[in-house]
C-alpha cells in the first residue's frame, strides 16, 4: 500500500513510517493539513492516516475539505482524545475509522488493512474457514472435525471470526474489545484474557502447541500450523 | 401583611389590581359618605330659612287683606308642588287648606301653637307613616289670632343630593380606571420581565446552559440586573469550555509522548531477541497502556466533576446491556470460581452515553471481582420505577467499613479491604459517580444484611413521549 501519514509529531511520524515500511507499505509523511491537500492531488494513495490535533486546521476539516475535493480515498484518523462524541465526529466528517494514543502498531496494521478490504482495493479473499482440525460451520455456529463437534457462544464466534480476519496478527485487547464487544474502554478486570483463556481450550487439541497465543505486553494471535 | 388575604396561586398583577380597586372604591364611598352629609347639613338650614322665609310672606298677605288674599294668590296659581299652605283657627278647625298630593298624608302637629305669642313662630319636623321624605312645617300666630301652617317637603333636596352621589361616584369609576394606567406600565415593564427571567432560568436549572435572562422593555434596575447576571453566566460558560479544551490540550500534551515512548518500547520488544529484554519491555508496554488509560480516567473523572463531559446520546436498552455486559464478564467469573448472575427481568429503553455508562457499570463489576473471595458470588441486576432506572452490583464481600460508606467515592480513596494484591488506585468509584452525575443520576452504597456490599447507580428516565409538564421542553 502506499500511504498518505499527516502527523505533527516528528518522532511518532518517523516510527510510524518505519513500521510501515518493515510492513511492506510506502509512505509520504505531511505536517500539515495544507500540505496533505496539495499532495493528494500530485501523488495517488491508497489511504491516508491522519492526526485529528494538527498545527494549522484540524484532521475533520482536512477530511472535509478532500471529500469535497473527490478524493475518496479511506481515512484513519489518528487522535490524542478518545470520547465517543470525538469518534462519531470524525466519521461524520468522512473518515473510516478511529485510533487512540497511544496505539500498538500491529493494531494500526489491521485497522489499515480492514479499510483496504472495504474499500476493494485488494480482491476479498474469504477469511480461512479452518482452525487447526476444525472446519467452521458458520450456520450453526460451531466447529467441526469428523464425529466431534463444538459449540461455540456468540461472542466466542465472533471473536474467533476476528482472530482469523486477521490471522497471523497481534491483536491488542482494546481492538478486540472494540470489534467482539463494542467497548471503547478497558475494563479493570481481564475479561478479554478469561474469554481467550475459553475459546482456546475449545479449540486446542491436547499435546500440540496452542494456535491462540497471548503475547504479553502486545495482545493475542491467532497462528496457522500446516 | 396583604398576601395572607389572597388565594396562594393568584398572580401578582391581579393582587395588585384587586388592592388597587379596593382602595379606590374605598376612598371613593368615604368620600361620597363626607360630601353627602355635608350636603345634607346645608340644605336643610336652607330649607328653614325658605320655610320661614315663606311663612312670613304668606302673613303679611294675610294680615293686609285677610283669607281672601291668600286665595286670590292660590287662584293665581302662584305656589309651588311641594309647599302647602293652611290655616286654622286656634280651636284647631282648619278655615283653609292648599296642599299638593306631594305633600298630602302627613300628621300636622294639633296643639303646637299653646305657647306661641303672636307673630312668632315654630318650626317643625314632621315624619310620614309610608314616605321617607321629611315635611318641615312653620307656624305662625296670625293677628286675628288665628295660626298659618307653611310645610315644604325635601323631596327636591334629596333628589339633588341623590344626583351628586351619582355624578361622584361616575368620578369615582373613571379615577380608578386611571389609578390601574400606573397598574399597566408595572406589569409591562416589571412584573413581565420578572416572569421571563423566571422561565429563563428554570431552563438553567434543567441545564440549558445557553439560557440568558432577557428584559429589553424592563425598567433600568432590571436591564442591569440581568447584564449583571448574564456576564456572570458568560464567564462561567467560558470556564467549562476552557476546561473541556484543557482536557483535551492536557491529553493530547500526555498522551504523545507516552504513543512515542510505545513506539520505542515496542519496536525494541519486536527487535530483540534476548528473552529477559523482550519480558522487560512487555512489561513496560503493559504499564504505559494503563497509564494512558489513567489518564483517561482522570480526565473523564475531572470533566464529569465539572459538568464538562461531553456525552454522546443515544437510545438503548438497558436491559440489553446488561446482558452483553454479563456476557462479557462471565469467562473472568468462571475462572475466579465466582457465581455471576443476572437480574434483568424486563426491557428498558433509556437515553445515555452507551459507552460511559457502560463504563461505569463495568467499573462496580471490577471493584466487586477484585473485593470478592472464590466462591463468592456477584449480582448484577436492573430495576425500574415510574422516574428512574436502577442498576445494582452486589458481592459477597467483605463489605464496607463505616468510613468507606461516605468516603468511598471520593477520589483516590480506596476501601478498608483493599490490600496490595487488589489492583486500582482508587479512582473507579470517581469515575462511576461523575459518569452518573453528568446524566443526571446518583450513585449509592450500602451493606448487604447477609454479606457483602451493594453499590447501585440510579438514573432518571426520559421518556420520549412528549412530558407531561407543558413548560419544559422549550429551549
Amino acid at each position: 500500500m502506499h500511504l498518505l501519514l499527516v502527523e505533527d509529531d516528528s518522532e511518532l511520524a518517523r516510527q510510524t513510517s518505519l513500521w510501515l515500511n518493515e510492513a511492506g507499505h510506502t509512505c509520504t509523511w505531511k505536517e500539515k493539513g495544507n500540505a496533505a491537500l496539495t499532495v493528494l492531488s500530485t501523488e495517488a494513495f491508497d489511504a491516508m492516516i491522519l492526526d485529528v490535533g494538527l498545527p494549522d486546521m484540524d484532521g475533520f476539516t482536512v477530511v472535509e475539505e478532500m471529500r469535497k475535493r473527490g478524493f475518496g480515498l479511506p481515512v484513519l484518523f489518528l487522535t490524542a482524545r478518545d470520547n465517543v462524541t470525538d469518534r462519531v465526529r470524525g466519521l461524520k466528517a468522512g473518515g473510516d475509522d478511529y485510533v487512540t494514543k497511544p496505539f500498538a502498531m500491529e493494531e494500526l496494521l489491521a485497522r489499515l488493512e480492514a479499510l483496504q478490504r472495504r474499500s476493494g482495493l485488494t480482491p476479498m479473499t474469504p477469511p480461512s474457514r479452518t482452525v487447526g482440525k476444525w472446519t467452521l460451520d458458520p450456520i450453526k455456529r460451531r466447529l467441526v472435525c469428523r464425529d466431534e463437534r463444538v459449540e461455540l457462544q456468540p461472542r466466542e464466534w465472533t471473536l474467533l471470526e476476528v482472530m482469523l480476519a486477521n490471522e497471523g496478527r497481534i491483536l491488542t485487547k482494546k481492538f478486540l474489545l472494540e470489534k467482539v464487544w463494542d467497548i471503547h474502554f478497558d475494563p479493570g478486570t481481564n475479561v478479554v484474557d478469561a474469554m481467550i483463556c475459553r475459546l482456546r481450550r475449545k479449540i486446542d487439541s491436547t499435546g500440540s502447541l496452542s494456535q491462540l497465543q497471548t503475547v504479553r505486553g502486545k495482545g493475542y494471535v491467532l497462528k496457522a500450523f500446516p | 401583611m396583604f398576601s395572607k388575604l389572597f388565594p396562594e396561586r393568584l398572580s401578582s398583577t391581579w393582587r395588585l389590581g384587586l388592592l388597587l380597586t379596593v382602595l379606590m372604591v374605598g376612598s371613593t364611598a368615604l368620600c361620597i359618605t363626607v360630601a353627602s352629609w355635608t350636603m345634607k347639613r346645608n340644605l336643610s338650614s336652607i330649607a328653614r330659612a325658605v320655610v320661614l322665609d315663606d311663612l312670613g310672606e304668606y302673613a303679611v298677605l294675610y294680615n293686609r287683606n285677610g283669607l281672601k288674599e291668600i286665595k286670590d294668590v292660590f287662584a293665581a296659581g302662584g305656589h309651588e308642588n311641594d309647599q302647602a299652605v293652611r290655616i286654622t283657627g286656634s280651636d284647631g278647625r282648619v278655615l283653609f287648606e292648599q296642599i299638593p298630593i306631594a305633600v298630602a298624608g302627613y300628621r300636622w302637629p294639633d296643639n303646637a301653637t299653646a305657647n306661641l305669642q303672636p307673630s312668632q313662630t315654630l318650626l317643625v319636623t314632621v315624619e310620614h307613616e309610608k314616605r321617607e321624605q321629611q315635611l318641615l312645617a312653620g307656624c305662625q300666630v296670625l293677628k286675628d289670632g288665628n295660626i298659618l301652617w307653611f310645610g315644604r317637603t325635601d323631596a327636591e333636596d334629596r333628589a339633588y343630593v341623590e344626583h351628586i352621589r351619582d355624578d361622584l361616584w361616575l368620578a369615582g369609576l373613571v379615577s380608578t380606571v386611571f389609578m390601574l394606567l400606573p397598574l399597566w406600565w408595572f406589569v409591562r415593564h416589571v412584573l413581565r420581565p420578572v416572569q421571563d427571567m423566571m422561565k429563563s432560568t428554570r431552563k438553567l436549572a434543567e441545564g440549558n446552559t445557553d439560557a440568558r435572562l432577557r428584559a429589553p422593555n424592563a425598567v433600568p434596575e432590571l436591564q442591569a440586573f440581568a447584564s449583571a447576571f448574564n456576564t456572570g453566566l458568560d464567564r462561567i460558560d467560558a470556564l467549562t469550555t476552557e476546561l473541556q479544551s484543557a482536557n483535551d490540550n492536557l491529553a493530547h500534551e500526555l498522551r504523545t509522548p507516552l504513543a512515542r515512548i510505545r513506539g520505542n518500547l515496542e519496536s525494541y520488544h519486536d527487535h530483540t531477541d534476548n528473552a529477559a529484554a523482550r519480558d522487560a519491555s512487555a512489561r513496560g508496554l503493559e504499564e504505559i497502556d494503563r497509564a494512558a488509560d489513567l489518564v483517561q480516567t482522570i480526565l473523564t473523572t475531572r470533566a464529569g466533576e465539572h459538568k464538562a463531559l461531553k456525552l454522546h446520546l443515544e437510545t438503548i436498552d438497558l436491559r440489553e446491556m446488561l446482558i452483553h455486559l454479563h456476557d462479557l464478564y462471565k469467562a473472568a467469573a468462571e475462572e475466579r470460581g465466582l457465581q455471576f448472575t443476572l437480574e434483568a427481568p424486563d426491557s428498558c429503553p433509556a437515553i445515555l452515553d452507551r459507552q460511559r455508562i457502560n463504563q461505569a457499570i463495568a467499573n462496580l463489576l471490577d471493584n466487586a471481582f477484585a473485593y470478592t473471595p472464590k466462591g463468592g458470588a456477584v449480582t448484577l441486576a436492573l430495576s425500574t420505577t415510574d422516574d428512574q432506572t436502577r442498576i445494582l452490583v452486589r458481592d459477597t464481600g467483605p463489605g464496607l467499613s463505616a468510613g468507606d460508606l461516605t468516603k468511598i467515592w471520593q477520589r483516590f480513596t480506596r476501601g478498608s479491604a483493599a490490600s496490595a494484591n487488589t489492583p486500582g488506585m482508587g479512582i473507579g468509584l470517581s469515575l462511576v459517580r461523575a459518569i452518573v452525575h453528568a446524566h443526571g443520576g446518583e450513585t449509592t452504597c450500602q451493606n448487604r444484611d447477609d454479606q457483602g456490599a451493594e453499590f447501585s447507580i440510579s438514573l432518571p428516565i426520559h421518556r420520549n413521549q412528549p412530558s407531561p409538564q407543558p413548560n419544559r421542553g422549550h429551549s
